[in-house]
Formats: C-alpha cells, structure tokens, sequence
C-alpha cells in the first residue's frame, strides 16, 4: 500500500503523456511531386512551420521533405519506395496520379507504414485521403457565375494538370453545376495545369476563335492569367472566378475600385499539407477510428472579405491557413459518422 | 516553275508550309472567324520561342553533342532576377534588363566551363547546370510570382496592326542572326566547326573561343527571354520556362538546321516557332482533350519533319 501513490503516480503519468509518447519516436517523410508554383511553395512553408516545431516538441522524431520536381510518375514511385526502404513510419504524399502510384502506396502500406494523401491523392484502399470538397468547389463555382450573370451565357472552362483527381473532381462540379444551371454552355475547355502563364497561352490561343464570353470557371492560378488574356487581346473583361492566389485578389481588387466588379474566389489552402501530416501522427499515435476519407472545407473569399484577407497573403504568393494538432482532431471528429 | 522549285528545296520553307495548314485548318474549323487575332496571337507567342530557338540553334550546330538543356531553369532565374531588379519601378528597367543578360550569361559560361574544365559531355553538363540553377532559383524566388513594372508590362503589349512590337524585335533579331551565321567570322566558324572540328582547328579557327561565345550567347538569350517573358506574362515564376526546352529544340529541328551539326538556318526558326503555336490553337480551338492534344502534336511534329527530311532525300 505504501507503494500505490507512486504507482499511482506513474499510471497518471503514462496516462497523460500516451498521446505524445507514442510517437516522438516516430519519422515521417513528405513525398511531394512538384514545387514550382506559388502554390506549392506555400505549401511546403505551411508543412515546413508545423513539422519544425512538432520535431522541435519531440512530438514527432523527425519530418523530412522529399520533392521530384519534374512532376513524373515513375521518379515519385520509385521515391516512394526509397522511403520505404530507409524506415520511415509514415509517408505523407502529394501524388501525382491518383491510381498509377498505388502500387508504391500498396507496398508501404504491407510494409507497416501509414500513408496519408492529400491534394493529389491515391486510390489505394489502404491509404489515407485528406480531400478537399472540389466537386462541391466546382459547382458552387457555376451557382455563384449564376448571381454575377443571371442571363447565363458562354463560359471559358480552363481545366489542371491532366489525368489528377483534382482536375477530375473541379470539372464534373462544373459540369454538375452547368446541369443545374442550363443558362449557361461551355463553349470550349483548355488547359491551364494551375499555372498562370501556361493559362495565359492557352487563353489567347483560344480566345480569337471563341463567341463573346460571359465568364471562366477554372481551378485556381490561372484566373490572373485569364485576365491578361483577356486584355492583350483586346476583349471585354468577363466574370473570372478566381482561386484565391494574391495577385488575382488583388487585380480583384483593383477591378472592384475601378467599376465594382463582382467575382468569387476558391481554393484549397496550401496549408492542408500540415492536415495531413497531423492526421499521420495522429494515426501512428494509436487511433484506429479515423476514417480513410476525411473530407476537409475549400478555402472562399467573397466581394464582403477578400479585402480583409489580402494584406496577410505575401506578394506573389497565395492565400493559406495553417492546421494545428487541434485542428486535426476537430477535422477528424467531424467525419465519424 | 523553277523558282517554286528552288523554294521548295529550302529546308526552312516546311516550317512555313505547315504552319499555314494549320492555320487553315483552324479557320476553316471556326469559319473565318479570328483569323487575324489568332496571326496576332501566334506571333506574339513565337516570337520567345524564336529567341531561345536562335541560341539553342548556333549550340546544336556547333555539331553533334552539343545542346543547350539549361534553358529553361537559366528563364524562370532571368524571370526572377529581372523582376526583382526592378521592383516594380519604372526607372528600373534598364536595369532590370542587364541584370537578366548577364544572369543569362554566367549560366551559359558556367555551362561552357563545366564541358571544357570538366570535359563533360554537353548534354550532361547544361542538365546538371540547370538543376543547380533551378534550386537556385527556388531559393532566390521563393515560387512567387513577381510583377513587372507598368511601363514594361505595357511595353510587352504594344501592337502596330495587329502585330506586336516583340514580333518585329524578333525579326529584326532574326534578320541580324542570319548575316551573323552565313555572312560574318562567327558564323562560318561555328558551321565549320559543327562540321569537322578537328578540321576547323587545323584551318587555325579558334574553336574553344567560339564554342565558349556560342554558350554564353545561348545563355544570354535565355536570359532575355525571361525578362521578357516575366513582362508579357505579368510576373516572374520558376516554371515560366519549362516550355522552352522542347520547344527550342523542336523549332530548331523542325526550321531545318541539322541536329548533327554544321549545317544551320535562321528563317526556318520563325516558320517553326509559328507552326508548333497555330498547332496548339488549332488544337485548341477543335476543343480535344489535353490527351489526345498532346498525342496529336507529337505525331504532327514528326510528320513534319519526316516530310522535310524526305524531301531532302530526294535532291
């Protein structure tokens, strides 16, 4: 008896620290496939932010980035197996193909390792996918152009990085959203692969032969280069929806003083990287109830608030938000049914 | 019936034959209808692959091995060193400009001194130059995009009749590139050398010397293209020059300039460089799919340049 207290002691002690202890020792690697956009960048600072501090907290043992920047399938496979083989617990993926990797997914999943996707994500049963709701982005997309321009009309749809998920889900939103809305037609789709100058040369490549355009739909980053399109080409400025990357805000902005144009801005936040990496230790930590699909919101700006965000958006650089610990667990709890 | 004859046996006058099909093709598809905007918009698209494609064109003829593959990483860090040079002001762009020329420039030289102080083969050494540069440019840009100053974002638009004034910069640029290669020292030596370089050596040609220029001009030419390109495409980012590695390649190729060298010429770069954008807005314009788009071009780019190489055959 005169033990217990201690006992007793040790038992809290062991308690308390179960959700951190279990995975301070525990290496978690990012396989990223591509880092040449703003809004890659701010995706690899947000994971940078949280991941330093996390090792620093002895939460994690150790988080490391790798990047293949030529955006090939093959060169991420083969690194995922690196990781593998180098005895990582958990691999955080922004995939390049969401079914030609899930080999690779397969085989560090067999090999006991947690793999969480996000933005770009895999397939593979076994996997974890932090999704943001893009079907859901692209069809508010069309309901929004529906306020903006209510006669309806011919839209400009400038599409991503072909053959990924996301580029898959933003377009059947849109098109779910033109079914419902039947004012307006898509009278010709190019690709943008969310980056403003490969949308710019698409747009004026397209724009010579196109009847007059009453809006874009797109998938963010290129709204800006839309517009320039637009311009050098001499033709009436439509509704662009924008996707939240600081130069469209503020050329949003700019346009907003000049004749009060309208728009509506959407994207996920870069900063979902670090979502996902919590939801990783999350699963190394023990828990067994989290869903393989958690659904996480886009991040909107409308004409009310996207001023009050664009001086927090660095130059260049897009809007984002970075998730805590206690964030993920929030974002879990809301996706067990 | 001769002079078509003589055209014809140019190996430059594909390019332009192609890209008029094209052309017709798109317009047929939409009826007439943006004829004139998509001549405008081609040319103010060809007009950066036109600059890249000179320098990579004195590179490849240079003769066999020699290709400038750093040109891509060597833009997007013109892009970003031009922009941030000037800052957004106007008094800058002077400035800004020779910034990004002599950016250009130090990667060309680096290229040169890693195949001559290193001896390692060309394609390997601008490859591996321009994953240093890129990692560079990462770190030196952050993948922001930086704006242009006004002045030179206006500057970058202007048209005369439908055509940009960086169209007619590039034709003069052209124009002078040509007498440089056929009708000055620099070019014939370059030729000579692409032909038998052990032989332009005995001939006393200072091959080292020339190849060292042949690079540093490739790279000055990057350079400038990403200042230009950050201009016209209203900033400053580390991919902007992705594009331009095949396409500097392709349009050299396609123009009619010999890959093994010795053998080069400039009008064929502008009809080329014309061809591969009215071939995107022809395909554009049909509304395929990114799929079966890029299926679409590979093969139509070897049609094309089986069709110049047949014709070759033939003489």
């Amino acid at each position: 008896m005169r033990k217990s207290p201690v006992v007793g002691a040790l038992a809290l002690l062991l308690l308390a620290g179960a959700a951190h202890a279990d995975t301070s020792a525990k290496k978690i690697a990012f396989s990223n496939n591509y880092a040449g956009n703003s809004w890659r960048q701010a995706m690899l600072k947000s994971y940078d932010i949280i991941t330093k501090k996390a090792v620093a907290d002895g939460i994690v043992a150790a988080s490391d980035v790798f990047t293949t920047a030529d955006q090939e399938v093959p060169t991420q496979a083969a690194q995922i197996q690196n990781l593998i083989l180098q005895g990582y617990d958990a691999i955080v993926i922004n995939a390049g193909s969401p079914d030609a990797l899930n080999g690779a997914v397969k085989q560090a999943c067999d090999a006991g390792i947690v793999v969480v996707s996000f933005d770009g994500i895999v397939t593979e049963p076994c996997a974890y996918r932090v999704v943001v709701d893009f079907k859901a982005m692209g069809k508010e997309q069309v309901t929004q152009m529906a306020k903006f321009q209510p006669k309806g009309g011919n839209l400009l749809e400038i599409r991503g990085l072909a053959g990924t998920s996301i580029d898959e889900e933003i377009h059947a939103g849109i098109l779910e959203g033109i079914a419902a809305n039947p004012q307006f037609k898509i009278v010709n789709s190019v690709t943008g692969n969310w980056d403003q100058t490969t949308a710019q040369k698409a747009v004026a490549t397209v724009l010579p032969s196109l009847p007059d355009i009453v809006g874009v739909v797109d998938q963010g980053g290129d709204g800006y280069g839309a517009a320039q399109a637009f311009a050098a080409a001499g033709k009436p400025r439509p509704t662009i929806i924008l996707g939240n990357r600081q130069d469209e805000l503020a050329w949003w902005k700019e346009q907003k003083a000049k004749d009060g144009y309208q728009t509506w801005s959407a994207s996920i936040a870069p900063g979902v990287s670090s979502l996902a990496f919590w939801v990783a230790q999350q699963v190394l930590d023990g828990r067994t109830d989290i869903p393989h699909d958690l659904l996480v919101p886009y991040l909107a700006f409308t004409q009310e608030d996207f001023e009050a965000a664009l001086p927090n958006i660095p130059e260049g650089g897009v809007a984002t938000h970075e998730y805590t610990q206690a964030d993920a667990i929030e974002a879990i709890k809301a996706n067990i049914k | 019936m001769s002079a078509i004859r003589t055209l014809l046996a140019r190996p430059w006058i594909w390019s332009y034959i192609g890209a008029l099909i094209v052309w017709l093709a798109a317009i047929t598809f939409t009826g007439g209808y943006g004829a004139g905007g998509m001549i405008t918009a081609a040319l103010s698209l060809a007009v950066f692959m036109v600059i890249v494609g000179i320098g990579q064109m004195f590179v490849i003829t240079l003769g066999p091995g020699n290709v400038d593959l750093s040109l891509p990483a060597n833009i997007g860090l013109a892009s970003a060193v031009a922009m941030k040079v000037m800052g957004g002001s106007n008094s800058m762009i002077a400035v800004g400009l020779i910034a990004a020329l002599a950016s250009g420039m130090a990667v060309g030289a680096f290229n040169y001194l890693l195949i001559r102080a290193l001896r390692i083969p060309p394609i390997i050494a601008t490859l591996s130059s321009s994953f240093i540069v890129l990692s560079i440019d990462i770190a030196y840009g952050r993948g922001l995009q930086i704006k242009p100053p006004p002045a030179f974002a206006d500057f970058t638009n202007i048209q005369f009749f439908g055509v940009p004034i960086l169209a007619i910069g590039g034709a003069i640029f052209a124009f002078l590139a040509g007498i440089a290669l056929q009708r000055m020292i620099y070019g014939r030596s370059v030729l000579a050398i692409g032909q038998n370089m052990r032989a332009a050596w005995l001939a006393g040609i200072p091959v080292e010397r020339i190849r060292f220029f042949t690079y540093t001009l490739s790279g000055a030419l990057g350079g400038i293209n990403g200042a230009l390109l950050a201009g016209y495409f209203r900033g400053a980012s580390v991919d902007i020059g992705n594009e331009y590695l095949l396409s500097s390649i392709a349009v050299v190729v396609i123009g009619g300039t010999s890959v093994a060298g010795g053998k080069a010429n400039v009008p064929g770069i502008w009809g080329a460089a014309l061809f591969l954008v009215l071939l995107l807005t022809m395909l554009n314009t049909f509304g395929v799919s990114a799929g079966v788009r890029l299926l679409l071009t590979g093969l139509i780019i070897v049609g094309v340049i089986t069709a110049a190489g047949g014709q070759k055959a033939l003489r």
